[in-house]
């Protein structure tokens, strides 16, 4: 973000712009950023809280006026860690000893999928243009031997997690997004799916599939679930 | 909450910790408008595009077409880091993508006005694959006459 900053200034567009990464912002030091501390993935802090939203976009944009950079400005509202469910369990019976496949739990989770994309009005998922049993079939297929391309894989299981993500938030008792994500690590068929895959990758000759195996398919929160 | 690094999940931070940051010359912040009278484009770095656009890859520095007619379902993210985290953007595009926020700032009179093109890179880019890119992109914010760039990371 900062490097970008730089380099659009320099051509004479005046910028200013979110930090997330304190310690990277005072490296990179681009003319104006101003710092939250929220979650990584949310620059603007809460979904569906507009005045939140709205109140950090304006106090990114009131650093236009400041010609004294590079400055970091420090955002002054934060946000309370959400209350810990570590007691919610996922109200759906999908606990892998519950179906037989990977194709099954897919299966089962599109009505609720179907529920997420009629309350939230869109969804995330269509990176990879595959439908989600075709995506699965394809985690299938590279478990069973058969890697396909590293970018095809990561499409569709960037696509098959959004599925299931926003396919839990419709759940009955959907508990918080922390929950939800643990629920996928914990208990989903594709999560061990991933996990599995990822020795395989790491040992293919591509250096695509070792990127995938080692950077960009397992969370690093989740990296010490692999054997 | 978190403030630093040092706050944050030792796996992840160790993750920040390894990615490039390269120091620069400072760069002069220029003198503008008042915000009133601006006209502001969002540029983010969340991998976003259209249903459809090609994709990010891994060390992809270009840029992606963000129409400011688009519609929220419209978009999807294909950013190559599984370290941050999604559910904001599934629940509402806006904690990423502040485009709602920045039409209501120019109803109300307090942005002069909006971009009708956005941009959103992928974060994850190398800076040296970016910076032509960059430099196409000023001259295409030029034309649609934008004085102020918004970026927001992801």
């Amino acid at each position: 973000m900062g490097a970008l900053c730089h380099f659009l200034e320099r051509q004479g567009i005046p910028t200013t712009g979110i930090s997330l990464v304190r310690e990277h912002t005072e490296i990179v030091r681009p003319p104006r950023a101003l710092w939250v501390t929220f979650e990584l993935g949310r620059p603007l802090g809460i979904p569906d809280d507009a005045p939140f939203q709205r109140r950090v976009t304006r106090a990114a944009l009131d650093l236009l006026a400041r010609t004294d950079g590079p400055l970091i400005a420090d955002y002054p509202e934060h946000i309370d860690e959400p209350a810990d469910f570590s007691g919610w369990a996922c109200p759906i019976n999908l606990a892998p000893s519950q179906v037989d496949s990977l194709e099954a739990e897919i299966d089962r989770l599109a009505t609720w999928y179907d529920r997420a994309v009629a309350a939230l009005g869109r969804t995330t998922v269509g990176v990879s243009g595959l439908d989600m049993p075709a995506a699965g079939k394809l985690v299938t297929e590279a478990l069973n031997g058969h890697l396909p391309t590293a970018q095809a894989l990561k499409e569709a299981t960037d696509d098959l997690r959004a599925y299931y993500l926003e396919a839990a938030s419709a759940f009955p008792d959907a508990g918080t997004p922390a929950t939800r994500k643990k629920w996928f690590w914990d208990e989903t068929k594709l999560a061990a799916a991933l996990l599995a895959l990822q020795p395989r990758l790491a040992a293919s000759d591509d250096p695509q599939h070792k990127i995938l195996a080692n950077l960009t398919m397992i969370p690093a929160s989740e990296r010490h679930r692999l054997g | 909450m978190v403030k630093r690094l040092s706050d944050m999940p030792e796996a992840e931070a160790r993750h920040l910790q390894r990615l490039e940051c390269p120091t620069y010359d400072d760069t002069p912040a220029l003198a503008g408008k008042p915000l009133a009278g601006r006209r502001v484009a969002i540029i983010s770095t969340a991998g976003l595009h259209k249903r459809g656009d090609r994709p990010f890859r891994p060390g992809d520095g270009s840029y992606r077409v963000i129409p400011a007619e688009t519609a929220a379902n419209e978009l999807v993210m294909s950013h190559i880091s599984v370290n941050f985290d999604r559910t904001g953007f599934q629940q509402d595009l806006n904690v990423v993508f502040p485009i709602d926020r920045l039409r209501e700032l120019v109803a109300d009179g307090e942005v002069g006005s909006m971009a009708s093109v956005h941009y959103s890179f992928m974060g994850a880019f190398p800076p040296a694959a970016a910076e032509p890119h960059a430099q196409h992109l000023a001259g295409l914010l030029k034309a649609d006459k934008v004085d102020a760039a918004l970026l927001v990371p992801v």
